[in-house]
């Protein structure tokens, strides 16, 4: 639990925000420059200007009216910059250990994170992703209350996205450590939040579930219309070369095995509205392998484009050309029965 | 000659050693103000650079009349040591302060530099994860600043060995007492004996070269980390 109500002058703008964070994975949003990476490094502790009051789990680190500035050293959060900013002159062991002391610690983030490989490794012999994994091991050795990430997949490749996603998954389902993370993708904000917070020049502009908060916002520009869902339970069927998985609403989906056969489920995958295809009535004779029914729910147009949300048993984005919603004399209420190819499908990690 | 060269290896030995006295005496003065100085306002910051930078442009023999003011009877400073019973002038002592005060700006600047090309945002992380300033100061700032720090070192270490103007009027040029290699070396020449300096010339050379050998040695390993 975070409360926040701080306030910092940036060059450009005020960056003010009020608002208490109350979940397990929170998504920082918004576009580049509205002071996502600030309001992390006020978190941290490391933006001295900030005012306000500011309290994690009901400890204080910030009370401007009262005097209060908890220091960094003080405040017990793990924070991974964008840089990731290891010691360059410490081993990936030296940087791991720099802060903690505890054994059993270590082990356990080298088997979550398997690291033991690259223990001896300087920085500079690392790639992208050793030293976010690095990282983000430091940062979670102190034990903290709280681990600040700033755009923990934004320089790495989608393969390894996968595998940080997978990291970043395990941190919070089996260490429980609360994340804060700025993104700008929407997808990856979907992949691991539960709720999101929206920034524009430095103001909260959305604040909630991180699926509608999302959609609904500027933010998420051309990305709009993006079913990003976690999937489990998978049945591989090689011979047919499909695996069939399903959401956590219990809504079956068929993804094609060769892209699953080797994953670490739950995974998160990703369909974009503009893909789906939509019918009026039931369709016959089809290729496509998933063919969903449901009732439109929301039917928003704009600019030339119609958003639908249909309300399959996990609710699904579409988005139509406004000459097609025309066209078929569509209706919130009307059912309609999607679409989706197989390799549509994309998997986000 | 033989008493010629232990006697010569006497001046040796002591300048060595008024050298290292001088350095380690200056070293934590000119790291802690090399940190200060990054969060004063530009101004006073210049200011306080361009004093201790004076000994590099001064002549020698001026600051020498400066520190010679300072310690003798006639000024507050001296004054007062001499009621606490503390002789200055023309000690070895003396000899330290000299050398101390003429490396002083080579050193600083040395630290200066190489504080100013490291990565202060690491002192930052390495505050999040629970170290001390100071803690992160010494773990972080200070290896990362390693190369730069050895070189002050031995430079303003070299500097000391080889003072001269400075060193000369505040603590003479008493034999086996405050003559230092240079003195030495003055002296002999003259007095027309050019032929007797030929074991201190070799051994300036071959410290100074040490010195450097030793500043490659100490540093590459950090170098080469830090450049991959």
């Amino acid at each position: 639990m975070i409360d926040l109500d701080v306030t910092l002058s940036l060059a450009p703008f005020t960056l003010q925000v009020r608002q208490r964070l109350d979940a397990q994975v929170t998504a920082i949003a918004g576009s580049s420059g509205a002071g996502k990476t600030s309001l992390l490094e006020v978190i941290a502790g490391l933006q001295r200007g900030a005012a306000g009051r500011l309290a994690v789990d009901d400890r204080v680190l910030l009370d401007s009216s009262r005097g209060v500035f908890l220091p960094p050293e003080a405040r017990a959060l793990g924070y991974v910059p964008q840089d990731v900013a290891l010691f360059p002159h410490l081993t990936a062991r030296g940087n791991i250990r720099f802060a903690g002391r505890s054994g059993s610690r270590f082990d356990l983030l080298c088997d979550t994170l398997e690291l033991r490989e690259l223990l001896e490794q300087f920085p500079g012999q690392l790639s992208g992703g050793e030293k976010q994994r690095v990282a983000l091991a430091r940062a979670l050795m102190t034990s903290p209350r709280l681990l600040l990430l700033d755009e923990p997949l934004s320089a790495i490749d989608q393969p390894l996205k996968e595998r940080i996603l997978l990291y970043l998954r395990r941190i919070r389902d089996e260490l429980h450590v609360p994340i804060v993370y700025v993104t700008h993708q929407i997808s990856e904000a979907l992949a691991l939040s539960s709720r999101a917070l929206v920034l524009s020049r430095g103001q909260v502009q959305a604040y909630g579930p991180s699926d509608s908060v999302l959609h609904d916002t500027a933010v998420a520009g051309d990305d709009a219309c993006l079913n990003v869902f976690e999937v489990g339970r998978p049945s591989h069927d090689r011979s047919i070369g499909v695996t069939a998985v399903f959401t956590t609403e219990g809504m079956p989906l068929f993804v094609p095995w060769d892209r699953v056969q080797n994953a670490d489920f739950p995974i998160v995958i990703e369909i974009s509205g503009e893909e789906i295809l939509l019918f009026t009535a039931q369709p016959a004779a089809l290729s496509a392998r998933n063919v969903l029914t449901g009732p439109i729910l929301e039917l928003t147009t704009a600019g030339g484009a119609t958003d639908l949300v249909i309300g399959t048993l996990t609710p699904f984005r579409v988005r139509l050309t406004e000459a097609s919603t025309v066209d078929l004399a569509l209706t919130a209420g009307q059912p309609v029965w999607l679409a989706i190819r197989t390799r549509s499908i994309r998997i986000v990690g | 000659m033989e008493n010629t060269f232990l006697s010569d290896l006497g001046i040796i030995l002591f300048t060595l050693r008024v050298a290292a006295e001088s350095t380690l005496l200056i070293a934590p003065l000119a790291l802690a103000l090399a940190v200060a100085l990054r969060s004063l306002p530009v101004k006073l910051r210049t200011t306080i650079e361009a004093f201790v930078t004076l000994p590099l442009v001064l002549p020698p023999t001026a600051i020498g009349l400066v520190l010679f003011e300072l310690f003798s009877r006639r000024h507050p400073v001296g004054a007062a040591l001499d009621r606490m019973g503390v002789e200055i002038l023309f000690t070895p002592t003396a000899a330290v302060i000299a050398a101390a005060v003429m490396s002083f700006p080579l050193m600083f600047r040395a630290f200066r530099l190489a504080l100013d090309s490291s990565n202060f945002r690491l002192f930052d992380i390495a505050r999040t994860l629970g170290v001390s300033r100071t803690g992160a100061f010494f773990r972080v700032i200070v290896p990362l600043s390693w190369p730069g720090i050895v070189t002050g070192l031995l430079l303003a270490w070299c500097r000391a060995i080889g003072e001269f103007g400075a060193t000369v009027l505040v603590a003479g040029n008493i034999p086996a007492r405050t003559q230092t290699i240079s003195m030495a070396i003055y002296n002999r020449v003259q007095s027309g004996r050019e032929g007797e300096t030929v074991f201190l010339l070799a051994s300036v050379v071959i410290v100074a070269f040490t010195a450097l050998a030793a500043t490659e040695v100490l540093t590459r390993g950090q170098r080469r980390r830090l450049a991959r």
